[in-house]
């Protein structure tokens, strides 16, 4: 086995890419195949404070200059206000995710925002459930962000002047809009970004007082847009609550409350 | 006395030149739906765009003929006739999704002719399930 050049090796751990039990046990075979496992076995990290899935992160990795997190494509965090805090007292591990792709968050807070500002230079898929409405200048932290997903967002601060920022990304995939009250506002900040709108996707879950406004980003990305969806809700029956509500069932399975999870 | 009746504000897709699909989902939420399907009507007379490909609408729960409300049946009519209109003049067969293993769902997919009856008649349909 040492004979074979370690492309081959490599060549062969990638064919184990979905293969999570072969690859862990492949760590244990060779110290030397140890970094092209950790690739695949750490490409999607879900960090959630809850479930001390974070501390057993820090614990494993107490080093944050040689701990995998440049591995990861996938990031998803919960609750990141609780990880905020943490990341101040363990000296900024969260910018060790600088390779991130996909990135979601859930339930984010204002302080978060800050710190998960331009995260990652290589995020191409930004998906925020919960969130505050100043996340836009987020949004804009993303240089190559291409797919938004909104869901949820806090109409707390919505009417206040905003003022863009020079730049913004290319937005050229897909944008999920769905926002209980403030679609209106999300699509208006929308279409204030510098750089203008080129979806070539847009799903929309809106009431019918909103329609003008999803006009509005249709007509933003006419040049570009292939793919529309939307769904037109009773203003009695949005199915996404909002983040004054009780709970929230996320997109992605997880059933987020104002507290805390469950 | 006169009853304000709240004009429906449709989609303008004017604009949207390059556009190829379009999806239109219907609430399944049990509230009233009045005039979602007169939205859907009146959204797709605004397309312009000229490489549409792929119409899909989703009758909701409430569609089902033996409840549907002569007002909303009369919506489906409309529908029906425009999508027929887009078979004739774009080649599009329109997809009708309905949601599986939800009350009503097996209906829905036996009842799709009376809501869509000249597309139905002409073989036009097809029937997508999506568990969603």
């Amino acid at each position: 086995m040492s004979s074979l050049p370690p492309e081959i090796l490599d060549h062969v751990i990638d064919y184990l890419h979905n293969e999570t039990a072969t690859l862990k046990a492949c760590c244990v075979v060779s110290k030397s195949w140890v970094p092209r496992a950790r690739k695949h076995l750490f490409a999607h990290v879900e960090l959630d404070a809850c479930d001390f899935l974070f501390e057993t992160w820090k614990k494993t990795f107490p080093d944050p200059s040689s701990s995998p997190a440049h591995h990861t494509r996938s990031l998803l965090i919960l609750t990141p206000p609780t990880i905020t805090a943490a990341d101040t007292s363990a000296g900024g591990w969260v910018r060790t995710f600088r390779s991130v792709t996909h990135l979601q968050l859930i339930h984010l807070d204002r302080a978060s925002l800050v710190l998960l500002h331009g995260l990652s230079p290589a995020v191409r898929s930004l998906n925020l459930t919960i969130v505050p409405f100043e996340v836009f200048d987020l949004i804009c932290s993303f240089p190559l962000l291409e797919d938004l997903r909104l869901i949820s967002l806090d109409p707390e601060n919505d009417a206040e002047v905003w003022n863009p920022p020079l730049t913004s990304p290319k937005l050229t995939g897909h944008l999920d809009v769905r926002t209980s009250g403030v679609f209106p506002s999300v699509a208006r900040r929308l279409l204030d970004l510098p750089g203008g709108l080129h979806f070539s996707k847009i799903t929309a879950f809106f009431f019918p007082g909103d329609t003008g406004s999803v006009t509005d980003l249709v007509s933003e990305c006419s040049d570009t847009l292939e793919s529309l969806t939307a769904r037109v809700y009773p203003s009695s029956a949005f199915p996404f609550a909002s983040v004054t509500g009780q709970y929230l069932t996320t997109a992605c399975g997880h059933r987020c409350t104002r507290g805390g999870l469950p | 006395m006169a009853i304000d009746v709240p004009e429906v504000v449709f989609l303008d897709l004017t604009k949207a030149i390059k556009l190829k699909r379009v999806v239109f989902l219907r609430e399944n939420t049990g509230h009233a739906t009045r005039h979602t399907v007169e939205w859907v009507t009146k959204t797709l007379q605004t397309v312009e765009s000229k490489h549409l490909q792929s119409i899909t609408v989703s009758p909701s729960n409430k569609d089902l003929p033996e409840t549907i409300k002569q007002e909303a049946y009369q919506e489906w009519q409309d529908l029906d006739r425009l999508l027929v209109q887009f078979w004739t003049s774009h080649s599009i067969r329109p997809r009708v999704m309905y949601v599986a293993g939800r009350r009503g769902g097996k209906d829905l997919r036996a009842d799709a002719p009376k809501l869509l009856p000249e597309l139905t008649r002409r073989g036009l349909v097809d029937l997508v399930e999506t568990r969603h």
